[in-house]
């Protein structure tokens, strides 16, 4: 079976390193793509061969679609890896990879418009037979609306059709409130995505976030890899995410994948994909919410439970390769969790944190995987997303992996940019997490104004900084003399003219 | 030898001594053992009171990094307190950038009078919409920021008064 010698990955950060890894795991050479703000970064020290491709703007770098064609025809890379945000889910790029004569390691254009666009994608689904939120995607002219509402009932959520990542977003409790939400909703989609047309949808109260993770070769065979759970959110992020759901009893599950796989194969999908539904836990139903047409930052936990490397898949069955396994052979296994490290402020409103990366200490053991695309030195700058590093652990019961994620937490050392610990050990810790009460809108209620606790200074981190005073710039000489260890601390040592006391 | 840390509103003393074994740490008064396990650039392996630590730490300017136990404290060195000098307005008016980005608007003109929590512009990084609100009633004393102008962060925009 002919597969890539050399890819190029048109991404930065953990998912570029992500990806060379399983390329080079395959043995295909890898060339990777920088931005001037990037010359040294982790995926450019990793990469077989590193292209530069613009300024630090994404726009004019990581969106670039001309300048990366340009470095994969000038590597001779056969195939472009997208990863996910940046260019993944833009349908012209993989068009355009295509009439360049390579591969885009993903679906077709033609797939990715389709579920682009919130109410295409609903249509198309409706068509399918698969269920999805009882909506309204028609003309949005405020008469329709109301109609629309009332039709659908309240409360009901106004969208943007081009939309995501909660702007354009209005809930609306009473019919009253209905044109003064849709009007601050069109004003907000018009200035976000230039485009205000507005659709409804049924709000579910405490709805769980599920998706499914589908996998589809290019002979025909569809299937799923189970359900992700990523219902804690906070302003529609994910933090954490895990399978499997607790929700999910063994007949909903099997009900939504098929569902999943019913969805994929509507558009004619190839290659790995995401089918996210809402669960309205009450009523045991589920809606089709939207597919993302790409990679999944979460899909460790899912890599974890079934024993496959997903990205790896994915360059194979771009490459052919029919996938050797059916639905039936696939089983879940123990239980994953992933945490997301962001460099952000919890003190300060979450706001994003930049800096210089002095220090960045990874946890390795049994079950603990780290993906991150940073080491110690680099710096966090504010031209790309927040994300430093997801820590993923494994372990038999939902219990057990949870506490060796706050284990793995407590010992990851990150110094130089404040990041979002604090919070995740809070909500770690949490009896509702702990219990799996949690639902979309729960980190946000419940954490409406939470300020990390204040850290007492311990003696030890004081004692152990006024030492740091005496430690030498070079990497210091250890023996296996303690004597001669302690004396190289003495202040005698010292040759600057100092005086006790001072 | 003698050394004072700045955590937040508090200045802490440290002192240390050799012994015998190691060193006496004296932090606030209080005297501690210490003895020195290993030590690496950034990693530092003690017994604190005969209990084992492994504490890593980095130097950023005039300020240090120490995690222990999963706890990053961020320590600097104490501050003089600052009075403001004749003509010079009380720091707490101030509305600064917190971060680099830049303007996307502007909702307030020089001399308007202001309710605290009042969104006074917007600016825009990574992504994200940020809504600087003023930290007190008062009039705009000065704005020195325009919409579209890239900003530093702690760079001052606008300074409120009475």
């Amino acid at each position: 079976m002919a597969s890539f010698r050399k890819i190029l990955i048109a991404n930065r950060g953990e998912i570029a390193v992500r990806i060379l890894r399983a390329c080079r795991e395959l043995g295909i050479a890898t060339v990777a793509v920088y931005s001037e703000a990037d010359r040294r970064a982790l995926h450019v020290r990793l990469a077989d061969e590193a292209i530069s491709i613009g300024p630090p703007p994404a726009a004019q770098s990581y969106l670039n679609i001309a300048s990366i064609i340009q470095a994969a025809r000038e590597s001779g890379a056969q195939a472009i890896h997208p990863g996910y945000g940046f260019l993944s889910e833009n349908p012209d790029f993989a068009q355009a990879v295509h009439d360049a004569g390579l591969v885009f390691i993903g679906p077709s254009p033609q797939a990715i418009q389709s579920m682009g666009n919130k109410a295409e994608a609903r249509a198309r689904m409706q068509a399918a037979g698969v269920q999805v939120v009882p909506g309204y995607q028609g003309s949005d002219d405020e008469f329709s609306l109301q109609s629309a509402a009332a039709e659908i009932g309240f409360p009901v959520l106004v969208k943007a059709a081009a939309g995501g990542g909660g702007k354009g977003m209005r809930v609306v409790r009473q019919p009253d409130e209905l044109l003064e939400a849709v009007g601050a909703a069109r004003r907000e989609a018009l200035h976000a995505f230039g485009d205000g047309h507005l659709i409804l949808e049924r709000y579910v109260p405490k709805a769980h976030h599920i998706e499914f993770q589908v996998l589809a070769d290019q002979h025909g065979n569809t299937l799923h890899l189970f359900e992700r759970e990523c219902s804690l959110q906070r302003r529609h992020q994910k933090i954490i995410e895990e399978t499997p759901s607790s929700l999910l009893d063994e007949d909903l599950r099997v009900e939504m994948g098929a569902a999943a796989v019913a969805a994929a194969k509507a558009v004619g999908y190839e290659n790995a994909g995401t089918v996210e539904f809402i669960l309205d836990p009450e009523q045991r139903a589920f809606y089709f919410l939207e597919m993302n047409t790409r990679l999944q930052v979460e899909h460790p936990v899912t890599e974890f439970v079934t024993g496959l490397d997903i990205v790896q898949w994915q360059i194979r069955i771009a490459a052919g390769e029919r996938l050797p396994f059916q639905q039936a052979d696939l089983r879940q296994r123990g239980h994953a969790i992933e945490a997301r490290l962001y460099a952000e402020d919890p003190a300060n409103d979450f706001l994003p944190a930049t800096g210089p990366l002095l220090r960045l200490v990874e946890q390795k053991g049994p079950g603990v995987r780290v993906d991150s695309g940073f080491t110690s030195g680099d710096e966090i700058t504010i031209h790309y997303d927040a994300l430093l590093a997801k820590i993923i652990t494994y372990a038999a019961d939902r219990p057990s992996a949870i506490r060796k994620l706050q284990s793995a937490l407590q010992e990851t050392v990150l110094l130089g940019v404040t990041t979002n610990w604090q919070f995740l050990q809070a909500v770690l810790a949490d009896p509702d997490f702990l219990n799996s009460s949690f639902y979309t809108t729960w980190i946000e209620e419940h954490y409406e104004g939470w300020k990390p606790p204040v850290c007492d200074l311990p003696p030890e981190v004081l004692a152990a900084a006024a030492l740091t005073q005496f430690q030498p710039d070079e990497p210091s000489f250890r023996t296996t003399q303690g004597q001669a260890e302690r004396d190289a601390y003495s202040p005698w040592k010292i040759a600057n003219g100092f005086r006790t006391g001072e | 030898m003698r050394y004072r840390y700045q955590s937040g509103e508090r200045v802490y003393e440290i002192s240390l001594e050799r012994q015998a074994n190691g060193y006496r740490a004296t932090v606030d008064g209080w005297p501690y053992s210490l003895e020195v396990l290993d030590s690496q650039p950034g990693q530092l392996s003690i017994r604190f009171e005969g209990r084992p630590l492994t504490l890593y730490w980095a130097n950023d300017g005039e300020r240090k990094w120490v995690s222990m136990d999963g706890c990053t404290f961020l320590l600097s060195k104490p501050s003089s307190n600052r009075h403001p000098r004749p003509g010079e307005r009380n720091p707490g008016d101030q509305v600064r950038a917190p971060m680099p980005a830049l303007v996307r608007s502007i909702d307030i003109a020089e001399g308007d009078r202001v309710t605290k929590g009042q969104t006074l512009l917007l600016l825009e990084a990574m992504k994200m919409e940020i809504r600087l609100q003023a930290p007190r009633d008062g009039q705009v004393l000065s704005l020195t920021a325009q919409k579209g102008q890239q900003v530093e962060r702690d760079q001052v925009l606008i300074e409120i008064g009475d």
